[in-house]
């Protein structure tokens, strides 16, 4: 069989790991249009803060290609798919030939319009290419500012502290990590990344930018502030790489639409990773989860259903990890609802010694999940969250820090003991 | 593969294998020196209470560690690379030259079965001991609650109950 896999991140890697588990005969093509050997996107503000240096970013070996046998021509653009004679062209003109495809192009920083393009000192943290980019620049700069309080914001603000610069996050809501937790943790990290020399400006929007030939060297606000700037990172979010798919009858709504075997409505062509809308388990909608972890997972799940090995996906939990100035933060699903009527709100808040958690309940079980400075057990809660588990019968003990395995082995949960 | 199991009727609680466990994982490996050292011994292994009837006797605890899973949600969670699974052996080790501390593997781990270690920042586990052929906690463990063996055709969660 002939398998085909476009991007290089992720997803096209859990795929190929997937796949090799099993099928060490069908034929893997890969196309990248970075021209980098496979790296981790995630780590890119570690390497940027200087914590790691640049051959650590490689996630696999160095001979991974190699050894699991995959034909990797990096540096290419997939430009158009033909699923009907099940092609793909790419723009050397190049046209590659598939029985099956995956689909993992990920996704592309978000530009917002007001921001001119061209400038030295506008960046964004994306790629290898992006972060030396950055690197170059930081060398010289004094002053940064990070446009958006999201992961990659907040990441990249820490990163440039370490650096050295004097570091300020605008962001246009009330809080940091919007998507993430909710307004008392937000308060608890502001704190935390003040005390290490890093604002917070909320409810403000960058207005405008004031260059020297052709380089940064300032920003206004919508509320009348002007700072010195040499290096702006915007960090509003990210857009799925959906071109390929444009102009053919592959269903899409913001991403490319998948069932639970990440199987596109075209029946050999599969997506997976930033690019793929997917079930999500806490709102039980359909919807792009751009996670690593979910990427990988899904990865899999795809690399397997082209070799035929039917596996179903469960779906996706929204769910982030990071650590600011030595502050676990991890969170899953509805963190922040709009509507609050039908959810019910479990709240620990020791806000004094940093340790904040929340759990959003909806009818006994549980939706969100928001845990600031104690992470412990993170994952057990996790594992009642994906299997929707009924938890009335200890609802009270959930945001103990010694609810743990142990307890749900006592609560005689059967699929727990089952995992023993 | 041999793993590590607690056979919950026989575990008091005593948390002896947790103190094992943290010399073994310390520098000198000797409990005096242990606690002089510079980065705090951790251990691994953790005591958690399975139920809790009142009298003191009816306690039941669970000395659980790193479950050693097939298809480790923690290797797919990794960031970095840093966890991995030897597909031969079926062994999960840490990196800690690659582990950045970013607790992606705690977020998915249904067992709790990764630790965070304050001292340097990274994520530590369960290692089997390599430097030993019986595990620390098992060979400290007064009650043999712990063994160290193969699954050998018993139904999963069967040393639970």
């Amino acid at each position: 069989m002939n398998l085909l896999i476009v991007g290089n991140s992720a997803a096209g890697t859990a795929a190929i790991e997937a796949i090799r588990r099993h099928d060490g005969q069908s034929s893997i093509v890969q196309i990248s249009d970075e021209p980098h050997s496979l790296y981790s996107r995630c780590l890119l503000s570690y390497y940027l803060a200087g914590t790691i240096p640049l051959d650590a970013l490689q996630y696999r070996e160095r001979d991974f290609h190699t050894t699991m046998r995959v034909q990797l021509h990096a540096g290419k653009r997939a430009v158009e798919l033909d699923p009907s004679r099940q092609e793909v062209r790419c723009d050397d003109g190049k046209v590659y030939p598939f029985d099956k495809l995956l689909i993992a192009t990920g996704s592309s920083a978000k530009l917002p319009e007001n921001l001119p393009t061209g400038i030295e000192g506008i960046c964004v943290l994306r790629t290898i290419d992006d972060v030396e980019m950055i690197r170059k620049k930081v060398k010289h700069a004094r002053n940064a500012v990070v446009l958006g309080g999201g992961l990659i914001g907040m990441k990249a603000a820490c990163a440039l502290r370490e650096c050295g610069l004097e570091t300020k996050v605008v962001v246009r809501s009330n809080r940091v990590l919007s998507q993430m937790i909710d307004e008392e943790a937000s308060q608890i990290l502001i704190e935390r990344l003040r005390q290490n020399g890093i604002d917070v400006l909320k409810e403000t929007d960058v207005a405008g930018i004031r260059t020297r030939e052709n380089a940064l060297v300032g920003v206004r606000t919508d509320q009348g502030q002007d700072f010195p700037c040499e290096l702006l990172i915007v960090a509003k979010g990210v857009h799925p790489n959906i071109e390929l798919i444009q102009g053919t009858d592959i269903k899409k709504r913001w991403g490319i639409e998948t069932n639970p075997h990440m199987q596109t409505s075209c029946g050999n062509i599969f997506a997976a990773g930033d690019v793929a809308e997917t079930f999500d388990i806490a709102t039980g909608e359909y919807a792009i989860n751009a996670l690593w972890t979910c990427a990988v997972q899904q990865g899999q799940i795809a690399g397997l259903n082209m070799i035929g090995r039917t596996t179903v996906y469960d779906g996706t939990v929204g769910m982030n990890s990071l650590d600011i100035c030595n502050t676990p933060v991890i969170s899953y699903g509805i963190t922040s609802p709009k509507e609050t009527s039908q959810y019910q709100m479990l709240v620990r808040d020791r806000r004094g010694s940093n340790v904040y958690k929340k759990i959003i309940l909806e009818d006994h079980r549980i939706k969100g999940i928001i845990l600031i400075g104690r992470i412990d057990n993170a994952g057990v809660l996790l594992s009642l969250l994906r299997r929707q588990a009924d938890v009335s019968a200890f609802e009270d003990e959930l945001l103990d820090d010694q609810f743990d395995f142990g307890r749900l082995v006592g609560h005689g949960d059967p699929s727990v003991i089952a995992q023993y | 593969m041999k793993r590590i199991f607690c056979r919950v009727e026989k575990c008091l609680g005593c948390k002896t294998c947790e103190l094992a466990c943290a010399i073994e994982h310390s520098e000198s490996k000797r409990l005096v020196e242990a606690m002089q050292e510079s980065v705090v011994p951790t251990r691994r292994i953790r005591v958690e209470l399975v139920d809790d009837k009142g009298a003191l006797t009816r306690h039941r605890t669970l000395a659980l560690q790193c479950r050693y899973c097939e298809n480790p949600v923690c290797v797919q969670a990794c960031i970095s690379g840093a966890i991995r699974r030897d597909e031969e052996t079926g062994e999960v080790r840490i990196n800690a030259d690659t582990c950045v501390g970013c607790w992606s593997c705690i977020m998915v781990c249904p067992f709790g079965g990764l630790i965070r270690h304050e001292g340097i920042h990274r994520v530590v586990k369960c290692d089997h001991c390599p430097d030993r052929q019986t595990p620390a906690c098992v060979e400290a463990c007064p009650t043999h609650a712990l063994v160290f063996t193969e699954r050998d055709g018993t139904e999963p969660g069967s040393f639970l109950l």
